[in-house]
């Protein structure tokens, strides 16, 4: 896929989650009008669609309010910041990315914004010190490379979106089933209202995560591709990679919503645990998978690591 | 009446692919002129470092009068030239000449053990950098286009709007490499 058409795909998937989006919501207040109360489920309407509208804007904002990213200045981090206006600047960006910094050791990155003019860079304070400027490269490289192709936008969204109806379907579950206005309602509608309450309360998170798995497989090695493409340096990006994996340290504040996002799934104890369903639920592609494809395209082998544990397959 | 309606969708389907050439071609134009911008960018930044860098370096080796008139010469191919062509040709001056400048100064310890001049080198690497940087992007981008205008069919629209081939931007030293081309 060339660059315009990774952005036009990206332009019809954003609509489509709008649109996911807008019928889970539309379920979720049929679920409430039905189990519980009319003025109610209109107040939810309403607050989702308000809700919805907050996110276009300043999705970028709340994932960096819930993932613990602040804003660094050049001043502070003055060698990964020129590594990432270096990388900007080779993949063409108009400005470059804002630079953010999550407080905690375990390595990992992330990028989120509206579109590139609105996007930032966040990397954890344990990858800046770990990595050496060619991985450091490479790793940029990869977020710029979401950011030019406008997966931020859609990612952001969806993770934004996808943390609400979590939220509201646990809320909806535990109204339907510890009771909460059905009781004082005629007992025909409030039966009903009870299955189709549980109904939505199922089908929302499981549909919200259906969306999410969607999303970032097959782009995690797009941006791999972009990010060589970016740097010239399939070897760089590759060792980063590889030192990501034998890390094994825990991100602290990360939600199953923002998982996504980064570089490499945050979520450890999901990690080895491939079972028969080929990972059908893992948001990353296996890193081995990433870094083979890599070695291909540079033509070039890295090291075995140290204690592998077999990877099933 | 079947005829003409055959006639009519290949007529709109010609056009619309000719519209979408057409605006291809001149996205690709718009982006190597970006890039070649930011090349430019980049040179310039680094020509305005030479001024400093040469007063830094007299205070410690006033004598090396024929290094920091070919700076200044350098620096004056720079600001004035014109296309990629002259850009390429500056620019290698310009390296060659503070190659030589940062050789004369492992010769003064107190100059390079000045704050300031450690701070020009400091910039100066971070803009050489930049410029490596900025040519890699305008590099792909001229492949992407040059590409572009040859393949038939649209080699047909090129050659009648008038869109030309553009230059890489490659140093006489090129020990670089050239754009990686990633199909996915």
């Amino acid at each position: 896929m060339t660059l315009q058409q990774q952005i036009r795909a990206n332009r019809v998937r954003t609509t489509f989650v709008l649109f996911g989006f807008a019928i889970l919501v539309g379920i979720f207040v049929a679920a409430v009008y039905f189990a519980y109360q009319p003025g109610v489920a209109g107040f939810i309407g309403i607050i989702a669609i308000v809700y919805g509208i907050v996110s276009w804007f300043a999705a970028g904002a709340m994932i960096a309010a819930a993932s613990g990213a602040h804003p660094v200045t050049k001043e502070q981090q003055p060698e990964l910041y020129r590594a990432l206006e270096n990388v900007g600047i080779a993949a063409g960006l108009a400005k470059t990315p804002d630079l953010y910094m999550i407080d905690d050791p375990s390595p990992n990155a992330f990028a989120a914004g509206r579109d590139p003019e609105h996007a930032y860079v966040a990397v954890t304070t344990g990858l800046a010190k770990m990595m050496d400027k060619r991985e450091l490269e490479g790793v940029l490289a990869h977020e710029v490379s979401h950011i030019r192709n406008r997966d931020v936008r859609l990612m952001s969204l969806a993770a934004v979106l996808v943390g609400v109806i979590a939220l509201a379907s646990d809320l909806l579950m535990r109204i339907t089933i510890f009771g909460g206005g059905n009781d004082e309602r005629e007992g025909g509608l409030g039966a009903v209202g009870v299955i189709v309450g549980l109904v939505a309360a199922v089908l929302a998170p499981v549909g919200a995560t259906l969306l999410q798995m969607s999303l970032s497989r097959r782009r995690e090695y797009l941006a791999d591709a972009s990010a060589v493409e970016i740097t010239g340096d399939a070897e760089g990006l590759a060792m980063a990679l590889a030192a990501l994996r034998d890390d094994t340290q825990p991100l602290h504040t990360v939600t199953r919503a923002t998982a996504h996002l980064y570089i490499e799934s945050p979520l450890r104890d999901h990690k080895g645990l491939r079972s028969s369903l080929g990972g059908m639920f893992d948001t990353h592609p296996p890193l081995e998978d990433r870094i083979a494809v890599l070695e291909k395209l540079g033509g070039f082998t890295l090291p075995a690591p140290a204690s592998q544990p077999a990877t099933a397959q | 009446m079947i005829f003409l309606i055959v006639v009519i969708v290949v007529v709109v389907l010609v056009l619309g692919w000719l519209m979408y050439t057409y605006n291809r071609l001149v996205r690709l134009r718009n982006e190597t002129d970006q890039g070649f911008s930011g090349i430019d960018i980049q040179l310039k930044r680094r020509a305005d470092l030479i001024p400093n860098l040469v007063e830094s370096v007299r205070a410690y080796a006033a004598h090396e009068s024929g290094l920091f008139e070919e700076l200044a010469q350098a620096r004056a191919s720079t600001l004035s030239a014109q296309g990629v062509a002259g850009a390429a040709d500056a620019a290698g001056k310009t390296g060659a000449a503070l190659g030589r400048l940062f050789a004369v100064a492992e010769n003064y310890p107190q100059l390079r053990a000045s704050e300031n001049f450690k701070r020009l080198q400091d910039e100066l690497t971070d803009t050489e950098d930049k410029i490596a940087a900025a040519r890699r992007y305008y590099n792909t981008v001229v492949q992407a286009y040059n590409t572009g205008q040859q393949t038939f069919p649209a080699s047909a629209v090129a050659g009648t709007f008038g869109f030309s081939p553009r230059e890489f931007f490659r140093l006489e030293d090129d020990g670089d490499r050239a754009p990686v081309a990633v199909s996915v």
